[in-house]
């Protein structure tokens, strides 16, 4: 696979700095399959684990689904999230990056991206999954669906990798991180799953536009706080 | 519990964990400045030996 | 009077007008003032959860300042101030809490809804609670005070999108409930009881800026201890 050279910037004799450390991270990860295959897996348990433990019948599927989906997907999430910096942390990779001439910001999107890539490989095989298992028909409603899980994701990415970067070296932190991330996710998490339950139940696509405003203006004012923010994190 | 019990309890609890912490400010404070003033006349000592 | 002594007398005047307000309040809040129309002697919890939780707000209104400055211009004193900040707003949150929960408990039969108020106060504390574990986990002094700044600000910017969000969610397309807690609690408003919040609400500010002041000295002291320490230690 080859990357073009249509809009590659030079920056210090270096090719498109973010896109790099994207393609590092992705070949580190389709070569190590660490957080991928984990997340697969427990996503798949999880949804299991729901129905077992709340005996979701089939008229309370359909209400039931958006959140536990959504729940699932947080949690394989968080599992991602610690593994975010792993390759970083070894071999003092973290203070390599940092003394190199690369923007800070550049490093948090990359990690943004990568994560994102990630989870959104994660919910299309989750989501299909999740419809077989508790037996949704609506496959029309499939792509408005698909948006709020993106919207969300990506918050869910923004900010679980800036709480990722900033608990690097606490002790605790496997606790820490949900500790910190979840209560800070509520917006996305109540954003998402309602708009996705508007829209399963057909109900006045209107009713579910306030939910898609709010996951929006979490994404923007978050993406771009924690752009200003990471170079602060990362210190070292 | 009649209504005033509620409210007792109420204010009860509030003052009672404001006193805590306030006592607890006090004692970390005596703490600290006992701790600085061993280290200021260590430092005096130290001076008085080099 | 040594010099430590007088940078405590404006502490200590603080510390005898909030004891005074405080007082004044409890007298117009359990005596003076007549028991609501409609919730009774219980209405009286609100004159100390209202100046509570506003209180909470300007805590962590502080927190975010202090971080921003902190992070900012790196001084000591910014970051002492948020750290004691965070740590008086857990106090205040978790009193709120449990003021509301013993308010809803008569009024509305259970110690616990999930209704839009305690929802956002419970999520409040939780946030604020991170930002000391963050604080006290991290080892590093300098990193935990960047860390903790950067919470600070983080946290607080969520605020507004955890308000909007918790709130839609209890009024959009749910059914109007019998329990009405965002209904303001009284309606025939006596002035004594508007005396009597305004007086608590004064007494909190006050108590609030002394257990601060008191909280960064001790955060000051500490501070010169550890600068004491690796000087020695150098």
């Amino acid at each position: 696979m080859r990357w073009t050279n249509i809009d590659r910037e030079e920056k210090h004799g270096l090719p498109e700095p973010d896109r790099l450390l994207l393609w590092k991270d992705l070949l580190l990860e389709l070569r190590r399959r660490e957080s991928l295959l984990a997340m697969f897996f427990f996503g798949a348990l999880l949804l299991f684990i729901f129905h077992f433990a709340l005996d979701v019948r089939p008229e309370k599927a359909a209400d039931m689904a958006p959140g536990l989906l959504w729940l699932a997907v947080v949690f394989c999430g968080t599992l991602g999230l610690m593994q975010l910096f792993q390759a970083e942390r070894e071999n003092r990779c973290l203070e390599a990056l940092l003394l190199s001439p690369i923007d800070r910001a550049v490093i948090f999107v990359s990690k943004v991206f990568f994560n994102l890539i990630l989870m959104v490989m994660l919910e299309i095989v989750i989501f299909p999954l999740f419809w077989v298992l508790f037996n949704l028909t609506a496959w029309d409603r499939l792509p408005m669906i698909f948006l709020y899980g993106l919207l969300g994701t990506v918050g869910f990415c923004v900010v679980g990798t800036l709480f990722s970067a900033l608990t690097l070296g606490a002790r605790g932190r496997e606790i820490l991180l949900p500790l910190l991330l979840l209560p800070m996710l509520i917006p996305v998490v109540l954003a998402t799953i309602r708009g996705i339950e508007i829209v399963l139940q057909a109900g006045d696509f209107s009713e579910a536009l306030p939910w898609l405003h709010l996951l929006i203006g979490f994404d923007v004012i978050f993406s771009t706080a924690g752009i200003l923010v990471f170079e602060w994190i990362v210190e070292p | 519990m009649g209504p005033w019990g509620f409210v007792w309890l109420a204010y009860g609890i509030v003052w009672a964990a404001i006193v805590l912490y306030l006592v607890g400010l006090k004692s970390r404070m005596r703490k600290a400045h006992a701790r600085l003033s061993q280290l200021k006349s260590k430092e005096g000592t130290d001076k008085h030996a080099t | 009077m040594t010099e430590i002594e007088q940078k405590r007398r404006p502490g200590k005047i603080l510390g005898v007008l909030a004891l005074l307000s405080v007082a004044a309040g409890l007298y117009f809040a359990l005596i003076k003032a007549p028991p609501d129309a409609y919730q009774g002697e219980v209405q009286r919890i609100m004159y100390i959860h209202i100046p509570s939780i506003l209180t909470a707000y300007l805590s962590f209104f502080i927190v975010f300042v202090g971080s921003c400055l902190y992070l900012w211009k790196r001084e000591r004193r910014d970051d002492i101030l948020a750290y004691a900040a965070a740590e008086i707003g857990v106090l205040f949150t978790a009193l709120t809490i449990v003021e509301g929960s013993i308010w809803g408990k008569p009024t509305w039969g259970v110690w616990w809804t999930w209704d839009a108020r305690l929802t956002l106060t419970a999520l409040l504390l939780m946030i604020f609670v991170g930002y000391l574990m963050l604080r006290s986990l991290i080892e590093d002094p300098e990193r935990a005070a960047v860390s903790g700044a950067v919470l600070g600000i983080i946290g607080f910017l969520d605020i507004p999108l955890i308000h909007m969000s918790v709130y839609w969610w209890r009024t959009l397309h749910q059914p109007p409930s019998i329990l009405r807690p965002d209904k303001a609690p009284w309606d025939n408003v006596h002035p004594s009881m508007l005396i009597a919040l305004a007086i608590n609400f004064i007494a909190f500010l006050l108590l609030y800026f002394y257990l601060l002041s008191l909280r960064i000295r001790v955060g000051e002291t500490e501070e010169r201890i550890r600068t004491k320490t690796l000087e020695g230690a150098a």
